[in-house]
């Protein structure tokens, strides 16, 4: 009958679609993990935000042989999914804290003095990161992600490579003269302490 | 061609190394490593998910073995709303031409009056009761006028 012919048809085109849907699980999640990592800095949200993409991608499964490259399309899902969730949000990614970061960021043979440290550098990093302007921020979390061209964060952003470019290029720009602002700052800071601090000592050799 | 200044420095690198752009720690994150077991879990949220986001979906029973069902219901549903007009218009009564009075249309054509009559609305006039008239006197009226006039005294003629 035709209509069996039909049914059977679906099916065996729904077990392809579930079938490439898998394999694309297993191919991207890890890629699109990190990328929804680096704009919320909560292992469950990222989670959530990669489930929901595949989610996204399982409902509009009939397009998958329309599109050329899976990885960019999936990266261009969980970019806007992210996005989109820390707009509604508006909490504090928890990895904001010294303690956190130090605890998530690798840190194989450095010393608790220098852990510390490099904690504080990376927190005040992320601080500086998200005073930036929106475009210039987006684009310089991206490019930090090796396996991303130029070309490739202009397809993810809907902009062109030159303006992926110059985006990059005041991001850079502005994050090292925010960064050596900051330790200006601190060393201003250290050095008043360290002022006070022979002062009183002086003061009670005196006495 | 990679953005990465630790790759290829390109012509728009600004010549900051990445430590100084804090470029270091955004390459850490996105270097962690994904949890143990994420695929898993995702394609079990996969497997779990409802299959396409339908407003209405048909049965499970009626999905593939019944397909004659769905054209039959399909039928069903042309025939009342097929009927269901046919209804109306029959019940209608055929609206005929001669009933209308005949448009007037004037010399430079245009709009037509219709034959509508104008009949302004005025006031209605006072109505004026007749004066009562006493046609016949009663002798006691009579006599009552004459007494009256016999009280009454002549009026002095005008000095000139």
């Amino acid at each position: 009958m035709d209509f069996e012919d039909t049914a059977a048809a679906s099916a065996v085109r729904q077990q392809a679609e579930e079938a490439s849907l898998a394999a694309l699980v297993d191919q991207y999640a890890g890629a699109l993990y990190r990328v929804a990592f680096s704009v919320l800095r909560n292992p469950a949200d990222a989670e959530d935000a990669v489930q929901e993409a595949f989610m996204r991608v399982l409902r509009h499964s009939g397009q998958l042989g329309e599109v050329r490259d899976h990885r960019v399309w999936l990266i261009r899902i969980v970019w806007n999914i992210v996005l989109d969730r820390k707009r509604r949000a508006k909490t504090r990614p928890e990895t904001d804290d010294v303690a956190d970061l130090a605890r998530v960021l690798p840190s194989t043979g450095l010393s608790a003095e220098q852990m510390a440290s490099a904690a504080q550098h990376h927190a005040q990093v992320l601080a500086c990161v998200e005073q930036l302007p929106a475009k210039e921020r987006e684009v310089l979390m991206l490019s930090a992600f090796d396996e991303l061209s130029s070309v490739e964060i202009s397809t993810v952003l809907g902009i062109t490579e030159s303006s992926v470019r110059s985006r990059l290029f005041r991001a850079r720009n502005l994050m090292a003269g925010m960064l050596n602002h900051a330790r200006g700052k601190a060393r201003e800071l250290e050095s008043s302490s360290r002022t006070a601090e022979t002062a009183a000592a002086a003061e009670e050799e005196t006495r | 061609m990679n953005l990465n200044s630790h790759n290829s420095p390109d012509m728009y690198d600004s010549g900051i190394d990445g430590a100084s752009t804090g470029e270091d720690t955004l390459r850490l994150i996105a270097g962690l490593p994904a949890p143990k077991g994420l695929e898993e879990r995702v394609r079990r949220a996969l497997r779990t998910a409802p299959r396409q986001g339908r407003v209405l979906a048909w049965p499970q029973v009626l999905r593939a073995e019944a397909a004659w069902v769905r054209a039959t219901a399909a039928a069903a549903i042309v025939m009342v709303v097929a009927g269901g007009g046919w209804g109306v218009y029959s019940h209608i009564q055929p609206w005929h031409a001669g009933n209308a009075p005949a448009a007037r249309v004037g010399a430079m054509g245009g709009f037509s009056g219709a034959n509508a009559v104008r009949s302004p609305q005025t006031l209605e006039p006072p109505v004026v009761s007749p004066p009562a008239k006493s046609a016949v006197q009663s002798p006691m009226h009579k006599k009552a006028l004459k007494k009256k006039a016999k009280v009454q005294p002549e009026q002095p003629a005008a000095q000139p």
